[in-house]
């Protein structure tokens, strides 16, 4: 097991969730995060990578049953733990 | 007997078929605008069944309660304090598990609810079969299968709501978190009695621990207390579970879901792939996908511009034909001036436009829209857009740019915070819509060559991009970050697509037609009293000095703020003769064309700014857009002389 930003899984890789650096400041300031537990990435969720566009571009991500698109600089939050 | 009247709110997430639900509900009887104050849309309907008349209101599509956007504010607010007769909770059958999770807040909200379990024939090409018996016994409300976009179901789910309200709405079954939440929950609860709340009380117990901004602010003038212990309770939650305490209490929340939607739905495996996953996979796709991209966007232009030059020209001869009548009513005096002139012409610059050019405009961007496409788009363009400071969504708004500003701007709508619609509001009313384009090519573009033509959108895509920056710099606000559903291929619901085309076309007309035939009334008022040539004279410092223009061209910019193709009719009605280059210097040519991209959205457009974005804010897009073009018209111009370029 090891613990890799979101975005380090390859294609095809599932790993699962174990927490997101909020960091925008401290308190109240956290949209984005909050945002992103109500899309359904809460610690604990398995997320499979399902691409990764070129040039930095965003991530297309499986979980809990849809597809979602994620801002790299957001996944890079996201620290999952995977089997390799 | 007068007929009883009940009010039915549908909430559900994006991408679930609700809007083809309230079509199916409503027909032709819709009404579409603001909700008061906001620039969120509110689409009400009116219908009667069984006696009664029924208002339905559709609430956006939003994936939780909390106060990320003003759109899951607006259908908390609704639900609360307006306590429509029911909730319609429209569910994806294919993606349970994210839709349940909107589903148990609403419960903690205890809406009055029931469910349509839509699009199960998508779920089961999935391979997922629901149980909708057992979901109504887990969840403690009626449930109603449906496949909205072939009309199934819809009836039952009409009857059945009909049904539940003349009941009486059963009390659902709330969800239980773990011993140490609900303790604190309690807790709270115990804290708050006897205050005078417009929420469920425990709805407001869960939100203050979930460090809800909206809900904080209400309870610090009712109990400071409460406030003061909901933090600190917060705190230990967020002790004992190592994570915050919001995301303890989503986790939570989400578990429930899963649970029941485990408990719900078998997942046959092995199902073949669907084609909607091979587009899927082709339009994603890290290299093809953007040649693909490349072709719908060219395609649907092309589309437009076809069938809208063709259907323009017909309906522009058409309408012109009666000038001669207008002309025998009312003589050659000034009254057919102001009638002709400026009712008429402005009457028929809507018709041409509107009609011709918007209709396809519309239907194509829905039609990509409701099968999804868009939100491939967005996911490629992400990248290029985080160079602005926006993200892959906005990428749908400044497309719509390059056709007209005006649905641009009110596309904006998509973005989710108050920042990124200004944002982009601003991106899009720099983008050369199709009359820029016409100014742009009819005179550079055709004297100049087409590179010339090119280098202006160049240009433009440099200063969007500079301009954007700045902006992004300049207003306060929290990064963005796409966070996008990207819901399955689906064939687009036509009765859907055309009803969109419709309301958006009646939207434009309603901002644009009282404006344009206005305004066009008060110029040709300003020409007949004379007073062109002293505004020329006045302005002749800026075009003359700064921009080396002709004297003639003031009126023509001011004439231009109407509609910006008008720019060129002008040059050519001025001056005497369409051919530009006998008259004016290759110089000039390019710098009038820049200065007409960049100096002002037209009357329509900041019409459109003024709604969505307020009287101030239009004003200072305005405002900043006219002093940039000018100032750049006059370096530009500078330096292109310096360097002898398009001195020959």
């Amino acid at each position: 097991m090891v613990e890799v930003p979101l975005t380090d899984l390859r294609e095809g890789e599932t790993g699962i969730i174990t927490s997101i650096k909020a960091g925008f400041g401290h308190g109240k300031r956290w949209g984005l995060l909050k945002r992103l537990v109500d899309m359904g990435l809460t610690p604990g969720t398995k997320v499979t990578m399902v691409k990764s566009a070129p040039l930095n571009g965003p991530v297309e991500i499986y979980v809990r049953g849809y597809r979602l698109a994620l801002g790299r600089g957001m996944a890079k939050r996201i620290t999952v733990e995977v089997q390799r | 007997m007068t007929e009883k009247r009940l009010r039915i709110a549908l909430a559900g997430n994006a991408n679930v078929g609700k809007s083809v639900i309230f079509n199916q509900l409503t027909g032709l009887h819709q009404h579409i605008g603001n909700w008061p104050g906001k620039t969120v849309e509110k689409a009400e309907g009116t219908l009667h069944f069984r006696g009664y008349t029924i208002d339905v209101i559709d609430l956006p599509g939003i994936y939780s309660l909390s106060t990320f956007s003003l759109e899951e504010l607006i259908s908390r607010e609704y639900i609360a304090a307006e306590k429509p007769d029911l909730v319609i909770n429209v569910v994806d059958a294919s993606a349970l598990e994210r839709n349940l999770f909107f589903t148990l807040q609403l419960i903690e909200l205890e809406a009055p609810l029931i469910m349509a379990l839509n699009q199960i024939d998508m779920a089961e090409k999935k391979g997922i079969k629901i149980d909708h018996k057992k979901l109504e016994e887990v969840l403690g409300i009626p449930v109603v299968p449906t496949i909205a976009v072939r009309g199934k179901g819809i009836y039952e789910l009409l009857n059945k709501a009909i049904e539940t309200i003349e009941k009486g709405v059963p009390r659902a079954n709330v969800i239980k978190y773990g011993v140490e939440i609900e303790e604190r929950i309690e807790k709270l609860i115990e804290e708050l009695k006897g205050a005078q709340l417009k929420y469920p009380v425990r709805w407001v117990a869960i939100k203050l621990l979930e460090g809800d901004e909206q809900v904080e602010r209400e309870i610090r003038k009712i109990s400071p207390r409460a406030l003061k212990l909901a933090e600190k309770l917060a705190s230990e939650i967020e002790r004992i579970h190592g994570h915050p305490c919001p995301t303890v209490i989503t986790s939570e929340r989400y578990e429930a879901a899963g649970r029941i939607a485990r408990e719900v739905q078998r997942v046959l495996p092995g199902i073949k792939p669907l084609i909607s996953e091979r587009i899927h996979d082709l339009t994603t796709h890290k290299i093809l996908g953007y040649p693909i991209m490349v072709l719908v966007v060219l395609g649907a232009l092309q589309a437009i511009f076809t069938f809208g030059g063709f259907t323009s020209e017909i309906l522009g001869t058409l309408l012109y034909s009666y000038k001669p009548l207008f002309e025998s009513i009312l003589g050659l005096g000034p009254l057919k001036v102001i009638v002709w002139g400026g009712l008429m012409e402005g009457l028929i610059a809507n018709i041409t436009i509107a009609l011709p050019y918007l209709i396809p405009f519309y239907l194509i961007l829905y039609i990509l829209e409701d099968s999804g496409y868009l939100a491939r788009a967005a996911f490629l363009m992400d990248t290029i857009m985080h160079k602005i400071g926006l993200h892959g969504k906005a990428f749908i708004p400044i497309m719509l740019g390059y056709g007209c500003n005006v649905p641009a701007c009110l596309g904006c709508r998509i973005m989710e915070t108050e920042r990124e619609r200004l944002l982009t509001g601003f991106v899009v009313t720099l983008i050369p819509c199709a009359a820029r384009t016409a100014v742009i090519l009819g005179l550079v573009g055709s004297f100049l060559g087409i590179q010339w033509a090119l280098a202006l959108y160049i240009i433009n895509l440099a200063i969007v991009f500079i301009l954007g920056r700045i902006a992004f710099k300049m207003l306060p606000g929290e990064p963005t970050a796409l966070i996008m559903e990207m819901p399955d291929y689906k064939i687009p619901h036509a009765k859907t697509v055309l009803k969109q085309t419709w309301f958006r076309l009646w939207e434009f007309l309603k901002i644009s037609f009282p404006l344009i035939i206005a305004s066009s009334t008060i110029i040709k008022l300003i020409e007949m009293l004379g007073f062109l040539d002293s505004i020329s004279k006045a302005l002749s410092p800026i075009t003359v000095w700064w921009l080396g223009l002709p004297e003639i061209t003031g009126v023509i910019l001011i004439f231009g703020v109407l509609r910006k193709e008008l720019t060129l009719i002008m040059l050519a009605s001025l001056l005497g003769t369409t051919d530009f280059q006998s008259i004016l210097t290759p110089l000039q040519m390019f710098i009038f064309a820049l200065v007409v991209m960049l100096y002002i959205p037209c009357v329509a457009t900041i019409a459109a700014c003024v709604r969505e974005f307020g009287w101030r804010r239009a004003l200072v897009i305005a405002l900043v857009e006219i002093l940039f073009a000018i100032l750049a018209g006059g370096i530009i111009y500078r330096l292109m002389a310096a360097f002898n370029m398009l001195s020959g």
